[in-house]
């Protein structure tokens, strides 16, 4: 939402120049896929972080548990690597991409949005992307219209990044969607369902080792050594951290009741189909399961 | 190349496809409405209407706006105007095909029914994903929207008058000035987008247009341009294999099928595999 001096526009672009030319353009969209990839797929902030403990540590049996130090490498995240380096780290990726038709493996993690627009103002609050005391109001209204940095812009809406994996890739069995407040309920059961996407066996002990090493106070205490060192939140606001309350329900008090109106009043059908009931009593247009109509088919 | 990684403004209008679909010359149609006194050709189409593939995203950014840009690209959120154009698979298919022996990609003689199952799974230009999933991506997310203006081939065969006319009232809607949609002048713009002024538009430039300069030259780019013409080059088996994979979407959208228990005949690619599943769950 600030805008960029000149000065960082062409060091940007000089940069984007050598980076191209010396292969080290990050891979983004522009990755290149392998039939046996597997993406963790999910919107900003929406417990991919998590996530990427909770699979690392579950596949990953023989090596030392995740950190913040060595989750890059463990469970890379597609935008932290040139396609290059890519190629020779374990592939299961994190990504925030919208619907890829590539992508032949996918757990979606799907998260209520009235908690990732609260959890997204705060990380934005910490990369000083917002300044202190920017209105919550006005940040959900941006939010709702994918209108606040341009990365995340890029995806899509909450609404449009959802349905668009829901709608082309639901009831396959190359596609796993898990809601992260059932993460949080139940890691366990969760992570067992996830054992034939992964193609792996999954023993209770070993779901529990990684539920352990996953934990949001384990995650706490390596993010108060490590979160200097870390690529993410490297430079960032050390008085807001990165791992926040771990928690869902929590817009209940950190949003108002107009921004709740508005997601519901914008998304309320599919907050619906995914099990999030509304606050509002609001008369939202009752929506059928998707069809795709059939502009042609009488004539 | 700005590609994917396109600076997406606003006020931009895409003109969407899946790959061999009518886009070049729906291209040349609007080219020839809006501009009727400088008439689109094989060498001013890609600074008019580019595609997004041949440019660096700061040459994008500098053209004139409100943009119309060519794009093969599956459901994109930031893409906020969309028009899309569909055209039957089968077809898609023989042309797809033919595309891939001028490109250099197969040899002249290999077998049409060897190419159909790598064209259901995607395997060429891949990142567009399969003919199914770039209809269902736009469509599912998109569909009835103001923003979004469906096309089909075959109607613009069959009617491009009507379906020109379509167009310019929605790019009209999207703060474009008054477009003349006078008889004449959609009658002009048709005839001037015409198979035999490109073909003869494309022996002169081809050598020079972006998208068939490393091609081979003695295959044109511009092959039949009808509606249909699987049904002489596609034989059963090859029709029964695409039918499989996309049938009921195919149904759908008004393309009758040709055989009649598509279901019978062996998935051949991971979609249809994966529809199978979905069934016997």
């Amino acid at each position: 939402m600030k805008p960029r001096p000149i000065s960082s526009r062409v060091g940007a672009y000089v940069k984007a120049v050598s980076d191209a030319v010396l292969g080290r353009k990050i891979a983004g969209r522009e990755l290149t896929v392998f039939p046996d990839d597997i993406f963790l797929v999910s919107y900003l902030r929406s417990g991919s972080t998590w996530a990427r403990f909770l699979f690392g540590n579950l596949i990953h049996q023989g090596e030392p548990p995740v950190t913040f130090t060595n989750v890059n490498r463990l469970v890379p995240m597609i935008y932290d690597f040139p396609d290059r380096v890519l190629r020779s780290l374990p592939r299961i990726l994190k990504s925030h991409e919208c619907f890829d038709p590539r992508y032949p493996r996918v757990i979606h993690i799907v998260r209520d949005p009235r908690d990732v627009a609260a959890s997204f103002y705060y990380y934005n609050l910490k990369v000083r992307e917002l300044a202190d005391g920017f209105p919550m109001n006005e940040f959900v209204t941006r939010f709702i219209a994918a209108h606040t940095v341009g990365y995340a812009d890029r995806l899509g809406s909450w609404e449009d990044h959802t349905l668009s994996w829901l709608r082309l890739r639901q009831g396959r069995s190359n596609y796993q969607l898990v809601r992260y407040e059932d993460l949080l309920s139940d890691p366990a059961k969760e992570l067992t369902k996830m054992a034939s996407l992964l193609g792996i066996c999954v023993t209770p002990a070993r779901v529990e080792r990684a539920v352990n090493l996953s934990s949001a106070d384990h995650m706490r205490s390596l993010e108060q050594t490590q979160g200097k060192e870390w690529r993410t939140t490297k430079g960032t606001r050390s008085d807001i951290p990165f791992v926040r309350e771990a928690k869902s329900g929590g817009w209940r008090k950190q949003l108002s009741e107009a921004s709740v109106r508005n997601i519901e009043q914008a998304w309320g059908a599919t907050m619906r189909t995914l099990g999030y009931e509304l606050a509002g009593s609001s008369r939202l247009p009752e929506q059928a399961a998707h069809t795709i109509e059939k502009p042609y088919a009488t004539r | 190349m700005a590609g994917r990684n396109l600076t997406v403004f606003h006020d931009d209008v895409f003109l969407v496809s899946y790959p061999r679909s009518g886009n070049t010359w729906s291209r040349f149609l609007i080219g020839n409405l809006i501009y009727p006194d400088d008439p689109v050709t094989f060498a001013n189409i890609e600074s008019r209407f580019p595609e997004i593939y041949f440019n660096p995203d700061r040459v994008m950014r500098r053209l004139p706006r409100p943009r119309i840009l060519k794009s093969h690209e599956c459901f994109q959120p930031q893409y906020r105007r969309v028009i899309y154009i569909l055209r039957d698979p089968r077809d898609i298919a023989v042309s797809f095909y033919h595309h891939n022996v001028k490109a250099g990609n197969l040899p002249d003689d290999y077998p049409m029914e060897d190419f159909i199952p790598r064209f259901i799974a995607a395997e060429f230009d891949n990142k567009w994903g399969s003919w199914g999933d770039h209809v269902t991506s736009w469509l599912a997310l998109r569909q009835n929207q103001p923003t979004f203006l469906l096309l089909r081939y075959e109607d613009m065969k069959q009617d491009p008058e009507r379906e020109l006319a379509r167009v310019a009232s929605y790019l009209e809607r999207c703060s474009f000035g008054k477009i003349d949609v006078t008889p004449a002048k959609l009658k002009r713009a048709v005839e001037l987008s015409s198979p035999e002024r490109m073909r003869a538009l494309e022996k002169k430039q081809a050598r020079e247009w972006v998208l068939t300069r490393k091609t081979r030259h003695d295959k044109p780019f511009l092959r039949t341009a009808t509606s249909g013409g699987w049904k002489s080059s596609l034989s059963q088996t090859s029709v029964a294999k695409v039918e499989a994979a996309w049938g009921e979407l195919m149904q759908g959208l008004g393309y009758d099928l040709a055989s009649s228990t598509p279901a019978a005949v062996d998935p051949p690619g991971s979609v249809v595999q994966d529809e199978a599943a979905r069934t016997n769950r």
